[in-house]
């Protein structure tokens, strides 16, 4: 079996939003979607402060509760473990992003705008999507490039043209992609060799994402 | 050690969304104390009209939010799991049902329409409770809520629209305090869950305000129209504006729950990383 | 989305910050370009692993950017100012081109100097010279010219590392400076901001060194990026760290045993052993001028060279005869005088600033500073070594990095030297783990820092100060910022006057001091790349002198406050529709140091839009025009598009009668730079490049460091005692004096042999009373911040940066600390004002814990009133509550980004 999960490393994080903008434009989403962004988060009280820079997007949960609520089964799982949203299916009923619990989904409606206003640049005429407009849409793990890459004999989170465009462009090597059922391979060192945790595991989510905050096991 | 931020509104559904849960759970509510009306001889054939006026008028609604309105008839692919999927079908049953009742002003099919109606709620209720995007509807104590809010709606109307007796008056009194108690119950439930605070801090804005007192003034109202039954034009004032109350106390704390109180869950990492050795320059 | 017919993956690079050049692929889809990708092909090459940062991906908007100026434009209202519409109508190239010839052509009939002696043209690129990597053959036109006026600054000097640039790469060839992180375990970090502005190598490496355990302390006001990816944050007080940096050099000095430090490398490598007489200056030898050390074996004085000497590093002794050489080669001859080591000198200037001392000042606890000195001790492993390329090599992994305004104004001298005596005492400088120096501009040549020492008097490499004597002084500057006439240490190389006080010709355009004639303006200004108008201080009174400005030839991009008085637009294509070959690798700025170096191709992913036209065509036409054609061809087969045409075994010349095309002159360079590279053996044309982007030879991780040249050399780092920079600042002096000039005089005071703390920020608070104000009005500190997105990118018109910045902490906004905003009755997302005595900028208010409760930090540049886009997000701009000063410049010529502030909310009373 196959289970494709990210990994970010916080220790490594420095919260640029590469990744966030390679997403965006990688993926062609509209002004305000973002797939993949890294929050900027602050804790303690002066002078003991903290701030953690944390990568955040759809984790492609085992056990989706998107995929629970979606009314029109356009939400669904691949055997590799990644969550998609079949657009032709969606009615655009936004249960799904009331259903995640890390804020990983997006609507946004046929009237959404364009960087410069109203009028799309020739860039972003060539990456419009008509058929994601009023449907749910996130982070897919840049499923298309797995796909592309795989059938051509690559394998993701190694070879560049079968990895997701936030790990291909993350500066400080926080963002590592893999299979983690591949016992030798870099994401399951990387867990093994790293104390780690997943977001909200009380939801028994089971999330595909996993944040590194130290070496050493447990 | 839990360490969060302020986490925003969810962004998706606006008062469309909560006219479904408004009128959708007034109609069912109204549909029941039809069907009690019916059981018991009263009137019940206008009560039932509006209740599914009122459950039609919160689909449409609904599918005026949608993102797909031409392909609204996908939401019946997912009954296995989805509380929207079960809702709709629930709905597909309810509204044909209660249209038959309607033109053969039927006592027994306005009994068969109940049961949908029932179901039409618990799915209201479950479509909140499964959201584990936005923990004030995560509270498994929404359930109750949420039916006996439909309840105390529904029977609230029933006093405009059907009849103001005692029975009626007895059970708009009791299926309001059952809603209190539910609110009550949820409310406190709501602030045992970590970092709720601002979802209920919503609760006590004005209009939160406003809604709680509307209430318990509803309350009060039918209450003093059920003791003031002898005097039957006072009482069917007090009658009427408690009923109305009644709708629109729980009119407003749905709307102020769907919108403004629904926070996305916060992002919780609950350690700091180790940026470098921390304290042992030597560590490596 | 539906599958693009045709893609195409061109090869490209992002040279948008000084932290570059990176590597990246532009994808192109049915000829429209869509993304930016890394550089796979660099992984093996590149620090960064082929990778380009964050702004690298506003340029498929900035490429299609609908704001953009695509044709060329003449101004057709002659009224300047920003209350005037330029009224700036379309205009064929021909008609844009030969009006600017016909402006040169005059001036060349007349002279290239006007009657006051400066150059009549002048010209202003923006940061850090990052624009010479889009200005394609420019540079060759600008040759061909003759003298450039390059003295109006658009931040140089103010929003740079000034202080760092020019005594880094004085005593250990750093234009630039920075730890070696591959090496390094420790790190003193005062307000470097390494992990948004260095660069895709630093943010690689020090991620990586994270891994590897490095402990980086972050030293600065408010907890930046930075602070936060460190493993502890010292909120010090601003503008004091060289208070803080003076104590760890005392607490080492007097706190912990001598063993501690490096001594055969002080003694060896180093001035501590030099004896200074009471006069100030080394005491020499009587006969040859060579400074004395004291000899161990002999007991006694002997020149520093003498065979077999043993030089003692520390005390006082009497030596019997000497001399001293003091400024105007005055000799002064000395008996039975009490003489005291270099060392001892520093031991004795530094004796004071205990920690307890530095603790009242910086706001940092004395016990801190004693772990910080320990640690750093404990960590730097002196006695240690490390093989690199084969080469046995000191190891000493501490480093010690200074951002900003740490480095820039007053105080950033004291910051520079403490640094440097910190690294200097356990042998840390320029060896592997150590603070490093990557880049020269001061020296020559630039692509080899090592090869620019050679040796200088005294046992120290060479400097090339600006002379300061009687005769060779320049009393009359030959540029508007009287840079070489003002600051010695800035040299004469094509860098120097950008790195002159730049603010000073635009103060001087306004008003000159007395003794001091109003520089005439020039009367063409080219500007490219380039926004003085909202990227320097008291920004409304730059504009106005802008705006008297006679003819201003902008290359425009889109319309902003600067092109905004402009005479002509000439729209030149951007990143990814133009032609250039430029130099990758090797060590350069900030933390790009490679392990090759090279040179990189930047093709054309699509053509330019509209009228746009590549900047070498551009420079063409001027240059033929003009009637420059032949000595621009000279200038192009000399080097001026980045490598000599002809060399030992190739030669690529152009014929310099002809006039060639784009891809005519970059083919050229293509061939000319491999063959350079591969010392002839390969030769790689322009549709080389354009297959495969870039090509590389290996360059030896030994040549990062400076120390081995150092000793091949017998040279020695000029530290800790400061007797060249005395002596010039006595002299300078003088000559000052001797015209009447006394305006510079407190800048003067920075040139001493061993810096002393004074109270740096009580400077701030007597500029507010200096201009009649009360500093107890204005009691909040104001500084600002960069962010990966926008530092130095020209992405403020870009949406995109705009939304992915805003996912991050303060992005326009004024982040001050939660309790104080709470005691002014602010809210976050209020309005508030922030009010120097100068002026006013608004923003909305972001409370936060992370920063000083006496500060407040309004990041990036946003004083955009013309710019499109920029103009609507209402940011808040430290840069227009910032006076221009010149009591608040330093002896360098630089001035600090801070200034003492009000917060309100807005409207409130």
């Amino acid at each position: 079996m196959t289970r494709y999960v990210m990994v970010a490393d916080l220790r490594r994080c420095v919260g640029c939003q590469t990744c966030t903008a390679a997403c965006k434009e990688g993926n062609g989403t509209p002004p305000g979607v973002q797939w993949r962004r890294v929050l900027d988060l602050e804790t303690g009280t002066y002078p003991n402060v903290n701030r953690v820079f944390v990568p955040v997007g759809c984790q492609h949960c085992a056990h989706p509760p998107c995929l629970e609520v979606c009314p029109s089964t356009a939400t669904r799982q691949r055997a590799d473990g990644i969550v998609t949203v079949d657009y032709s299916l969606c009615i655009g009923c936004s249960y799904c992003i009331m259903a995640c619990p890390y804020d990983a989904r997006s609507l946004v409606g046929g009237e959404a705008g364009f960087a410069f206003g109203q009028q799309p640049t020739e860039a972003e005429a060539a990456r419009a999507e008509g058929k994601s407009l009023g449907v749910a849409t996130k982070c897919t793990f840049c499923a298309g490039r797995i796909d592309a890459g795989t059938a051509r004999g690559l394998v993701p989170g190694q070879d560049p043209e079968a990895t997701p465009l936030c790990v291909n462009n993350c500066i400080s090597g926080a963002l590592s992609f893999g299979d983690i059922e591949d016992a030798f391979g870099p994401v399951a060192s990387l867990l093994a060799e790293n104390k780690s945790f997943r977001m909200h595991q009380s939801e028994g989510t089971e999330p595909g994402f996993y944040y590194i905050w130290d070496k050493g096991t447990l | 050690m839990n360490r969060s931020l302020a986490s925003p509104h969810q962004r998706n559904w606006d008062l469309r969304a909560a006219g479904n849960f408004v009128f959708g759970g007034t109609g069912a509510g109204l549909i029941v104390t039809a069907a009690l009306a019916a059981a018991s001889g009263a009137p019940f054939r206008p009560a039932l009209a509006i209740g599914l006026l009122s459950v039609m008028l919160g689909l449409s609604l609904v599918w005026l939010e949608i993102g797909k309105p031409w392909r609204a008839l996908n939401v019946f692919f997912h009954p296995h799991t989805s509380w929207m999927t079960r809702e709709s079908i629930v709905a597909g049953a309810l509204i044909p049902v209660g249209l038959i009742a309607v033109a053969l002003a039927s006592p027994a099919a306005v009994l068969a329409a109940a049961l949908p109606a029932c179901g039409f709620l618990f799915c209201q209720a479950h479509i909140l409770r499964a959201a584990r995007g936005i923990p004030a509807w995560r509270q498994k104590e929404i359930v109750p809520f949420v039916l006996a809010t439909g309840l105390a709606e529904g029977s609230g109307i029933y006093l405009l629209a059907g009849e103001q007796t005692l029975p009626w008056l007895a059970l708009a009194l009791f299926a309001g305090l059952l809603r209190e108690g539910a609110w009550l119950a949820y409310r406190a439930g709501l602030a045992g869950t970590p970092g709720s605070a601002r979802s209920l801090g919503i609760f006590d804005t004005p209009a939160g305000r406003l809604a709680r007192g509307a209430q318990l003034v509803a309350l009060v109202v039918i209450a003093l129209a059920a003791l003031l039954e002898g005097f039957p034009g006072i009482s069917l004032l007090l009658a009427c504006t408690g009923g109305a109350l009644a709708a629109l106390a729980g009119w407003g704390l749905k709307a102020l729950l769907i919108t403004r109180a629904a926070f996305t869950r916060p992002v919780a990492v609950p350690v700091i990383p180790v940026r470098g050795s921390g304290g042992d320059p030597l560590r490596r | 989305m539906a599958a693009a017919d045709t893609v195409k993956e061109v090869p490209s690079f992002c040279y948008n910050c000084v932290a570059g050049p990176d590597l990246m692929t532009v994808r192109v889809e049915n000829g429209v370009a869509t993304r930016i990708d890394p550089c796979h092909a660099a992984e093996t090459i590149h620090p960064g692993l082929g990778r380009v940062c964050v702004k690298a991906f506003g340029l498929v908007q900035k490429t299609y950017n609908p704001h953009r100026v695509l044709t060329p434009m003449k101004r057709t209202n002659p009224r300047k100012g920003r209350g005037e519409d330029p009224g700036f109508v379309p205009i064929s190239w021909d008609e844009a081109l030969d009006s600017v010839v016909a402006r040169l052509n005059d001036i060349r009939a007349r002279g290239l100097l006007d009657e006051a002696g400066l150059p009549r043209v002048a010209a202003t690129f923006g940061h850090g010279g990052t624009p010479q990597s889009y200005m394609g053959s420019f540079p060759a036109f600008l040759a061909a010219w003759g003298p450039i006026d390059y003295s109006f600054g658009s931040g140089q000097g103010v929003k740079c590392t000034h202080s760092e640039h020019l005594y880094g790469e004085f005593w250990h060839r750093g234009f630039t400076v920075c730890a070696d992180t591959v090496h390094t375990r420790y790190i003193i970090s005062c307000g470097f901001n390494g992990e948004v502005s260095g660069g895709v190598c630093a943010v690689r490496r020090h991620a990586d060194a994270r891994i590897r355990g490095v402990k980086r302390v972050q030293v600065e006001p408010h907890l930046s990026a930075t602070g936060a990816c460190s493993a502890e944050w010292l909120p010090i007080r601003p503008k004091t760290d060289p208070a803080f940096l003076l104590s760890l050099v005392h607490t080492i000095l007097f706190e912990h045993p001598r063993s501690a430090l490096d001594l055969p490398f002080l003694r060896d490598r180093t001035a501590s052993p030099y004896l200074v007489g009471p006069d100030g200056y080394y005491l020499r030898d009587a006969d040859s001028g060579t400074p004395l050390v004291w000899d161990e074996a002999s007991g006694a004085p002997v020149p520093f060279d003498t065979d077999g000497v043993r030089p003692i590093l520390e005390g006082r002794a009497i030596v019997a005869e000497a001399m001293t050489r003091g400024p105007d080669e005055e000799r002064r001859p000395y008996h039975n005088v009490e003489a005291r080591t270099a060392f001892t000198a520093m031991a004795d200037a530094v004796s004071g600033y205990t920690p307890e001392w530095a603790a009242k000042i910086c706001d940092i606890p004395a016990e801190t500073i004693r772990r910080i000195a320990r640690e750093y001790l404990d960590a730097a492993c002196v006695g240690e070594t490390i093989e690199i390329d084969g080469e046995t090599l000191p190891f000493r992994p501490v480093a010690v990095t200074l951002g900003k305004t740490v480095n820039n104004g007053w105080g950033a001298y004291e910051c520079c030297w403490a640094r440097t005596m910190l690294a200097t005492l356990v042998g840390a400088l320029e060896v592997p783990g150590g603070t490093l120096g990557t880049t020269v501009r001061i020296n020559r040549p630039h692509e080899n820092r090592l090869m620019s020492v050679k040796p200088g008097e005294d046992g120290f490499m060479n400097a090339n100060f600006n002379p300061t004597g009687r005769n060779s002084w320049l009393s009359k500057p030959g540029g508007r910022n009287a840079h070489r006439t003002l600051v010695p240490i800035v040299g004469n190389g094509p860098w120097a006057q950008a790195l002159g006080p730049t603010h000073l010709a635009w103060m001087f355009a306004k008003d000159a001091p007395k003794e001091w004639p109003q520089p005439p303006l020039p009367e063409i200004w080219f500007a490219f790349r380039t926004n003085p108008a909202i990227s320097f201080w008291n920004t409304a009174e730059l504009s106005q002198a802008m705006a008297r400005m006679p003819f201003i030839v902008a290359f425009a991009y889109t319309h902003d406050e600067t092109n905004h008085m402009a005479d002509i637009l000439l729209p030149d294509a951007t990143d990814l529709e133009s032609t250039q070959l430029i130099r990758i690798g090797g060590t350069k700025f900030v933390e790009q140091h490679w392990e090759h170096s090279g040179v990189a191709l930047r093709a054309p992913a699509i053509p330019p839009r509209g009228e746009a036209r590549d900047f070498t065509w551009i420079s063409t036409e001027l240059a033929r025009r003009a009637g420059l054609l032949e000595r621009y061809n000279a200038a192009l087969n000399k080097g001026a598009a980045w490598a000599p045409l002809k060399g030992e075994g190739y030669d690529f010349s152009l014929a310099t009668d002809e006039v060639h095309d784009v891809d005519t002159i970059w083919n050229a360079v293509c061939k000319a730079a491999t063959a350079e590279l591969s010392s002839g053996a390969e030769v790689r044309d322009l549709d080389w490049f354009k297959q495969h982007g870039h090509y590389v030879v290996p360059f030896k991780r030994e040549d990062w460091y400076l120390y081995p040249t150092m000793v091949r050399l017998g040279l020695r780092f000029e530290l800790p005692y400061q007797e060249r920079l005395l002596r010039t600042g006595e002299e300078l002096g003088r000559r000052l004096h001797e015209h009447d000039i006394h305006w510079w005089d407190s800048q003067l005071d920075e040139y001493v042999a061993i810096p002393q703390w004074h109270d740096v920020p009580e400077r701030w608070a007597q500029s507010v009373r200096d201009q009649g104000g009360d500093p107890d009005d204005y009691p909040l500190w104001g500084i600002t911040t960069k962010s990966m997105q926008y530092t130095t990118g020209n992405n403020a018109g870009i949406p995109l940066m705009n939304e992915v910045a805003g996912n991050m902490r303060g992005h326009g906004a004024v982040i001050m600390n939660a309790a104080t905003a709470a005691r002014l009755g602010i809210k976050a997302g209020d309005r508030v004002e922030v009010r120097s005595h100068l002026s006013v900028t608004t923003g909305r208010a972001e409370p936060v814990q992370g920063c000083r409760p006496d500060t407040v930090v309004l990041p990036g540049q946003w004083d955009h009133w013309k710019t499109p886009y920029a103009k609507d997000l209402a940011f808040p701009s430290l840069n227009t509550v910032i006076p221009m000063s010149l009591p608040l410049t330093d002896a360098t010529g630089s001035g600090s980004d801070v200034v003492r502030v009000s917060v309100r909310k807005a409207g409130a009373r």
